[in-house]
């Protein structure tokens, strides 16, 4: 039994004029303590949400199917009441640094207080002890926390988001783009953060990011979404050297070299629209592989090697090596 | 102290409007046409001897840019000139309707702040639910209604029940302060109320529109990932940072509200500054509409300036 | 050295968004409030526009007892010189929105031209104007007006030129920030590459872009001024040898309609002054919406997502 098991889930977006977005389609997932997972794909495809939905943490005009099976319960059964009392203390996010995710108006250390004092993990003075040992942890002088978010840069904020975070010893930490919108010197900083912090406290990490190399960095394991679908899981190395879908293997050899500085080369042509429903494979529009089953037949997610699952028709074909 | 200098900019800029407002109430008296105006010492049955000494005190004979610099120095001394209509100092008249006016308005700004901040809430907390389009439906048609006839309403209304003319009852002789205070309580209400329905169409308006802007903030998410509950939200973050905008907007609003009172009062003949605007109008009474044209000019200023200085201590984010 | 990366997929906008033009008919297909508004301004506008041939009476001529009661042949009742309601308020409100459209527009081109120099040549040009527009937005109106309208005299003119003189600064601030925006636009700035004159872009990139939004103010511009003249009416300042929504409330004010129980002389124009506000609320509302699209989730709501049976279409591996 997994940690942390999402199943078949579904997420549903009412449309203002009518008409649902169906932005994540069955998608299924499972991590276990320590481990280390990338969730990829581009702007879009069902990634922020999926992680978004892991914790409850969707809009009011959505609607949502499916299991998120934490421990062996299911805590999504309930909606918001059942979800709520596991946030922070058993999954605890990360957002984009570019965001507000920090209440601008109020210190950093109030609001990493006000998690502390929330959970009953300490109270009062060994509330404000506590953080300041955890803004330390993170790099970051205990003094800052009476700063306010706007005073620290975007570097430092992000650290203090992660300590936040790890404010009530979570067992899972989701991270959603979680360097994007640094630059580069900053985001190598963070992901090695991240990086000891999740080994130190033997946290398993769920990273959605578009930024593949990040991916490559940090993570074991790789899901690849697509159109609000999982259209490959496997180890990153396999996703890097041998991709069971033309999506991957189309994303990942796009992957710039960091060492080199030209521009990256963008697959062709957009995702499909998800407010309609779609016939045969969502990718195949786009494919460079396409062929006969793929205009009218879904391909469904089929393992194609020891821990490795692919929903692409051709690797049904016998006898062909790489799609 | 933390932008020392943004507060000295402030406070500057809102004595220069002062000035320059001053210089307009000047020029649109003097240099009006016609020497009904620009003879403030055409004060009805006074002396020959008043009329000498504020001939000589404003310079009424001298040129029109002397007669400026001597309408500062009056000003300084806070001599505003004589009343036509009573024959007593403007100052005084001013200092009076002033008392008058401030219980009311500030009554019915209560009300308003009190009902528009939680029809606001609740309209935005019950995004696109029938509450939520009551509550604008119901603060669009206040808004919508011209203040005077909004009064007049509810005299129809309450004629019987409330008093609707008036500050006090002059047929109370001797009352007790206790009679006293219920007297004046009895006549506060529907003016106070009038100003208030007004005012609350606004509020709401203004409460709800800021605090959808903050309910869709990133650290609303935050706050609910962390797990806290939706009233704890509310309180901690959401109308905390909704308070900023919210704040400056109604103190911005109180200054206009001056222009209500005009109205309020002149259909429930309150004694106050608007009033005496309205019957100094009537009687062409012009020291009195320039002394009270100055005094609304310059709490409208005052009151910016407390908005601007407002924002500046609620939001940290501003240092320069 | 960073490696630029571009989502697969995006798309650079480089084209004008000329269908803004379509977007005020757009918005008020669309939006209920927006139709609702407009569709009752209509009829009050054609009502007010065919006052003299669709009121039922003549508007000089007695035709009852003074505050005679609404009957059938007089639904709103006669006012305080025996004149029967309906009529006065159709020509009551020809006037007061004569007054509406025209301080209005007094007010559309001071702010347009203010806004639109001060966006579209910025530096020393837009701080000066920027700062003339701040003393008059601190400048009480009413008081103004009625200080004006006193030593002006009344007249229809008068009222007009007052109120448009005061109303123009929230025009010229949203103006000013919409040009600045437009300015910064890719094809304005070839515009101006290939050498076309100041007046040019003006008139044919600049202004398309901010019609919409300068209509959607002045909507809401033409509530302020409506409420302005029966404010100014009422306090003895309008014009009197016209009836207006405005000066119909005053008369009966000042002829004690309420005492004698007169509902029916105070109540339909001020009621007709708050529907036409309401609606100039509602369209222009909808129109700076629709402009400004706020495209953000409230994070926080009394509702919560809601949830579904479980699908499993069994697209998972076995």
């Amino acid at each position: 039994m997994s940690l942390l098991e999402i199943q078949d889930l579904h997420v549903w977006f009412d449309l203002e004029h009518g008409g649902e977005l169906h932005a994540v389609q069955g998608v299924s997932l499972s991590v276990d303590p320590g481990e280390r997972l990338g969730l990829v794909g581009e702007s879009g495809c069902g990634k922020t949400t999926t992680a978004l939905a892991a914790m409850g943490l969707l809009p009011p005009n959505a609607s949502a199917a499916g299991r998120i099976m934490l421990d062996g319960e299911d805590i999504l059964a309930g909606g918001e009441e059942t979800i709520r009392p596991h946030r922070w203390v058993d999954l605890a996010i990360v957002f984009q640094g570019a965001m507000n995710a920090l209440n601008p108006v109020r210190t950093v250390g109030s609001q990493i207080v006000e998690a502390i004092e929330l959970h009953g993990r300490a109270k009062g003075p060994a509330a404000r002890t506590q953080t300041g040992e955890l803004l330390e942890s993170v790099g970051i002088p205990a003094k800052r926390a009476e700063r306010f978010p706007h005073e620290l840069s975007g570097g430092m904020r992000q650290r203090a988001a992660i300590a936040m975070a790890l404010s009530c010893n979570p067992k899972v930490l989701i991270a959603d783009e979680p360097t994007t919108a640094l630059d580069v010197m900053v985001q190598a900083q963070i992901l090695e953060l991240l990086d000891a912090l999740c080994r130190d406290f033997g946290l398993a990490l769920i990273l959605v990011t578009h930024d593949l190399p990040v991916v490559a960095q940090l993570c074991d394991l790789g899901a690849v979404m697509y159109a609000g679908e999982i259209v490959e899981r496997a180890t990153v190395d396999a996703l890097y050297h041998s991709p069971g879908h033309p999506y991957t293997r189309l994303l990942f050899a796009a992957t710039p070299d960091l060492g080199s500085n030209g521009e990256v080369v963008s697959i062709p042509g957009a995702p499909p629209r998800l407010d309609l429903e779609l016939r045969g494979c969502p990718f195949q529009p786009r494919c460079d592989r396409a062929f006969g089953p793929c205009t009218t037949i879904h391909p469904g997610l089929k393992t194609i090697g020891a821990g490795h699952a692919a929903a692409c028709h051709l690797n049904d074909l016998p006898a062909i090596a790489a799609p | 102290m933390r932008g020392a200098d943004y507060v000295i900019k402030r406070v500057a800029f809102a004595l220069l409007t002062v000035f320059i407002a001053v210089t307009i109430n000047f020029a649109l008296f003097r240099l009006a046409p016609g020497t009904a105006v620009t003879n403030l010492a055409r004060v009805p049955h006074a002396t020959p001897e008043t009329r000498l000494a504020l001939k000589r005190e404003f310079g009424l004979d001298k040129s029109k840019l002397d007669q400026y610099f001597i309408y500062l120095k009056q000003l300084s001394r806070g001599n505003l000139g004589i009343s036509f209509e009573n024959s007593q100092p403007v100052r005084d008249n001013l200092k009076t309707a002033l008392i008058n006016t401030i219980p009311m308005v500030l009554l019915g700004t209560l009300f308003a702040i009190v009902i528009g901040t939680i029809t606001g809430v609740l309209a935005a907390w019950r995004r696109g639910t029938a509450a939520e389009g009551a509550s604008v439906t119901t603060a669009l048609a206040f808004y919508s209604m011209p203040t005077h006839w909004l009064g007049l309403m509810l005299v129809i209304l309450f004629a019987g029940t409330l008093p609707t003319g008036g500050m006090t009852n002059d047929f109370l002789i001797n009352p007790s302060f206790w009679q006293h205070f219920k007297d004046l309580v009895a006549h506060i209400t529907l003016p106070a109320l009038t100003l208030g329905l007004v005012l609350f169409g606004e509020y709401t308006l203004i409460v709800r529109s800021a605090m959808l802007e903050t309910l869709s903030e990133d650290y609303i998410l935050t706050a609910r990932a962390k797990g806290l509950r939706p009233a704890a939200i509310l309180r901690m973050h959401a109308l905390r940072n909704a308070m900023l905008p919210i704040a400056t907007l109604i103190a911005l609003s109180l200054g206009y509200i001056v222009a209500g009172a005009i109205l309020v009062e002149t259909v429930f003949s309150w004694p106050g500054i608007g009033r005496a605007v309205y019957d100094a109008v009537l009687a062409r009474d012009y020291p009195m509409l320039q002394g009270a044209f100055l005094v609304l000019t310059v709490s409208v200023v005052f009151f910016n300036l407390v908005a601007d200085l407002l924002y500046f201590k609620l939001d940290p984010r501003i240092t320069e | 050295m960073s490696v630029a990366v571009r989502e697969p997929g995006a798309v650079i906008e480089s084209e004008p968004i000329r269908s803004r033009r379509g977007i005020v008919w757009e918005t008020i297909r669309r939006r209920p409030s927006a139709a609702i508004g407009s569709a009752i301004l209509l009829v009050i506008v054609l009502g007010a526009l065919l006052a003299p041939w669709l009121a039922p009476y003549d508007l000089h001529k007695q035709v009852g007892p003074v505050f005679g009661h609404p009957s059938w042949s007089h639904p709103l009742g006669l006012d305080d010189g025996g004149i029967d309601m309906v009529t006065l308020l159709m020509w009551g409100a020809r006037v007061s929105l004569v007054v509406g459209f025209a301080a209005t527009f007094v007010s559309m081109v001071i702010g347009g031209t203010i806004g639109v120099a001060a966006g579209y040549f910025g530096g020393k040009t837009d701080t000066t104007l920027m700062r003339i527009t701040d003393y008059f937005l601190v400048i009480p109106d009413v008081p103004l007006m009625i200080v004006v309208a006193a030593i002006w005299g009344p007249s229809l003119f008068h009222i007009i030129i007052v109120i448009g003189i005061l109303l123009w600064t929230s025009t010229a601030r949203v103006i000013r920030a919409q040009v600045k925006s437009v300015r910064e636009r890719v094809y304005v700035k070839r515009a101006r590459s290939l050498g076309a004159s100041h007046t040019r872009i003006v008139f044919r990139h600049v202004l398309p872009q901010v019609a919409p939004l300068l209509i959607a103010n002045t909507v809401l511009t033409i509530a302020v001024a409506i409420f302005d003249e029966t404010a100014l009416a009422f306090l003895g300042l309008g014009d009197p040898s016209r009836i207006s929504l405005g000066k119909m409330i005053e008369n009966a004010f000042q002829r004690a309609a309420i005492s004698t129980g007169a509902w029916w002389a105070i109540v339909p124009p001020g009621l007709l002054v708050a529907v036409i506000i309401l609606s100039c609320s509602l369209v222009g509302g909808a129109l700076e919406d629709a402009l400004n699209p706020r495209l953000r989730v409230a994070h926080l709501s009394a509702r919560s997502f809601r949830l579904r049976p479980l699908v499993g279409r069994g697209r998972e591996a076995v």
